[in-house]
């Protein structure tokens, strides 16, 4: 037992380090040391199976085929074009216009498609304006993480949260909403400062964004109304799920079912769309991890943990919250999450404190911590590359600045509505 | 009965001169060069007349067009229209292996018009290099070529 208790934190840190250091593809890494737990006897091909937990699997799948099918209809661009008409082109309720669509759309839709389907619109409305995107594409970073901790299928840390405790979809709405709401003010109100000379812009590029049509964004009307019905659905689905009983991944692949059989669109195209590749990565993680919950590896964690805090439920909660915002910032915050839920199950099992302050501190921590540096979360990547490939490039110092002013800003915050409102 | 005549070659029915550029060449010298020779598609050498490439106006096309544009159908219509000459101007000196399309399916002088024709149909492609077996051009036959052959064959079975 002594053996695979070292192997297996051995397999799980040389995965880890190499998940950090980005030099081989993390799904890789992940499906390898997943492989190598089950192999050197660390737990059975059978309990491996069973860490994996596959409601956030169908969660992300199902939500991934419904966005898919979806966007075609253009929705996404019609609700942004539509709003920078209404507030007359002015680039900086533009700004705020276009933070928020992004704050809003990845409360519900995962980041990275968000920032997908947004950053071509700021390069489209910059272009007509004639100023810098780069406030917009720094906006829509930051405010895809702040917006994506407002509910629990905004982000993969608050996934993977919700599937693996009883918290319901409107816990999180009520619990952490207000927070998304705050730091996503603060943090638009921050970069709307910073770049305040770059977003200027003449009376006539603004009559540019005036004779816009919103409607030619919208290439699929029928598809349209069948995409809000599905969307419609899984949203009363999340929102009524204390009631039914119903768990997030019927919900979601309901959801993306029905939109099939609405549309009776080819399924092979729209699944070959998933994300494979992430939904891989979460697989291989779960193992991982399931190798350290197996050989006790977390519990001598916890216990670490709880000898450090002397179980106490404050400084418990803000070394979670600010221990990962630390780490999210450098490193991706999906491992972290997925480490920390058997820890925080661990220190609650023996302290006996209340467990649902503690998750929502690991939530604002991970959410909030990967605005801090370029690399702190997927969405920041993203941007970045597309950017970069426009001829844009967010330098990662650039970003630094900006990032560590706004997540810090916000950290603050949310740790003073979590002392005042939720612990 | 043999209506080619026993013209089932490649070599039969390909054209000698073949309208190429080398690879460092730029967008603005092959569209100048695409414009003079009234061609869509151009054939892409290395400095040892190696075939490398070919260079088609849809990979210009697809090259001044903003990544963000192709990516996302729903927006064409906003963008601004400034953008065509400003992208043109970016890329004007870009040199074409950068784009051109890379993976070239090419044939040999004794190839036959089945495995041409088949290579055409497999691959959904325009034209096809000949080349020598050290992989040198030494002509090229299009749809063109094959549809002269197709007729030659349709004027002897009325």
């Amino acid at each position: 037992m002594d053996t695979l208790f070292f192997i297996s934190i051995a397999i799980f840190t040389i995965s880890y380090a190499f998940i950090v250091s980005e030099k081989i593809h993390r799904t890789v890494i992940a499906l390898s040391g997943a492989i190598v737990m089950i192999i050197s006897g660390v737990l059975t091909q059978e309990i491996a199976l069973k860490h994996i937990d596959f409601n956030t699997i169908g969660l992300l799948i199902g939500m991934m085929i419904l966005v898919g099918i979806a966007k075609d209809s253009g929705m996404f661009e019609f609700a942004a074009i539509w709003t920078c008409k209404k507030v007359k082109g002015r680039p900086f309720p533009i700004f705020f216009a276009i933070s928020f669509l992004v704050a809003i759309f990845s409360a519900f839709l995962d980041n990275v498609t968000t920032v997908l389907l947004m950053t071509p619109v700021i390069f489209v409305i910059a272009n007509n304006l004639k100023i810098n995107p780069t406030p917009m594409l720094v906006g829509a970073i930051l405010l895809s993480n702040t917006g994506g901790l407002a509910t629990l299928i905004g982000d993969p840390p608050n996934i993977l949260i919700g599937s693996a405790t009883d918290l319901t979809f409107n816990d999180f709405l009520i619990n952490l909403g207000p927070i998304s709401l705050i730091t996503s003010f603060s943090t638009a109100l921050i970069v709307v400062f910073w770049y305040r000379k770059k977003l200027v812009c003449s009376q006539a590029t603004r009559e540019n964004i005036m004779r816009f049509n919103p409607r030619d964004a919208l290439t699929n009307k029928s598809l349209l109304i069948k995409s809000l019905i599905s969307i419609g659905v899984v949203l009363i689905g999340f929102m009524t799920h204390e009631i039914t009983g119903l768990d997030g991944a019927t919900i979601a692949l309901g959801g993306a079912t029905l939109l099939f059989l609405l549309t009776l669109n080819d399924p092979e195209k729209h699944l070959h769309n998933v994300e494979w590749t992430s939904i891989f990565f979460f697989v291989g993680l779960f193992i991982l991890v399931g190798g350290l919950v197996e050989v006790g590896a977390i519990g001598n964690l916890a216990k670490k943990l709880v000898s450090i805090t002397a179980g106490n439920l404050h400084f418990t909660a803000m070394i979670l919250m600010w221990g990962s915002a630390i780490i999210s910032g450098v490193v991706d915050n999906i491992p972290l999450v997925a480490t920390m839920i058997p820890l925080i199950k661990d220190v609650v099992a023996i302290t006996g404190m209340p467990s649902e302050p503690l998750w929502w501190a690991l939530a604002i921590g991970a959410d909030i911590g990967g605005n801090a540096t370029l690399l702190g979360a997927s969405a920041n990547v993203v941007v970045a590359s597309i950017a970069e490939k426009e001829g844009n490039r967010i330098s990662f110092f650039a970003f630094l600045k900006i990032g560590l002013v706004t997540s810090f800003v916000s950290m603050v915050l949310a740790t003073g509505y979590y002392l005042l409102k939720i612990i | 009965m043999k209506s080619l005549k026993g013209k089932i070659h490649v070599s039969d029915y390909m054209r000698k001169s073949v309208v190429t550029l080398h690879a460092d060449s730029t967008v603005r010298e092959a569209i100048k060069v695409m414009i003079r020779e009234r061609t869509n598609g151009v054939v892409v050498l290395d400095n040892k007349k190696k075939v490398i490439g070919i260079l088609s106006s849809w990979d210009i096309i697809k090259h001044i067009m903003p990544d963000y544009l192709e990516e996302d159908k729903h927006l064409a219509a906003f963008e601004s229209a400034d953008v065509f000459e400003q992208r043109i101007k970016a890329v004007k000196e870009d040199p074409i292996s950068k784009f051109m399309t890379e993976r070239v399916v090419t044939a040999k002088q004794e190839s036959t018009l089945m495995e041409a024709t088949a290579l055409l149909s497999q691959h959904k492609i325009r034209q096809l290099p000949i080349v020598d077996k050290n992989g040198k051009l030494v002509g090229y036959i299009n749809r063109t070529d094959i549809k002269l052959a197709i007729g030659e064959v349709l004027k002897d079975n009325p």
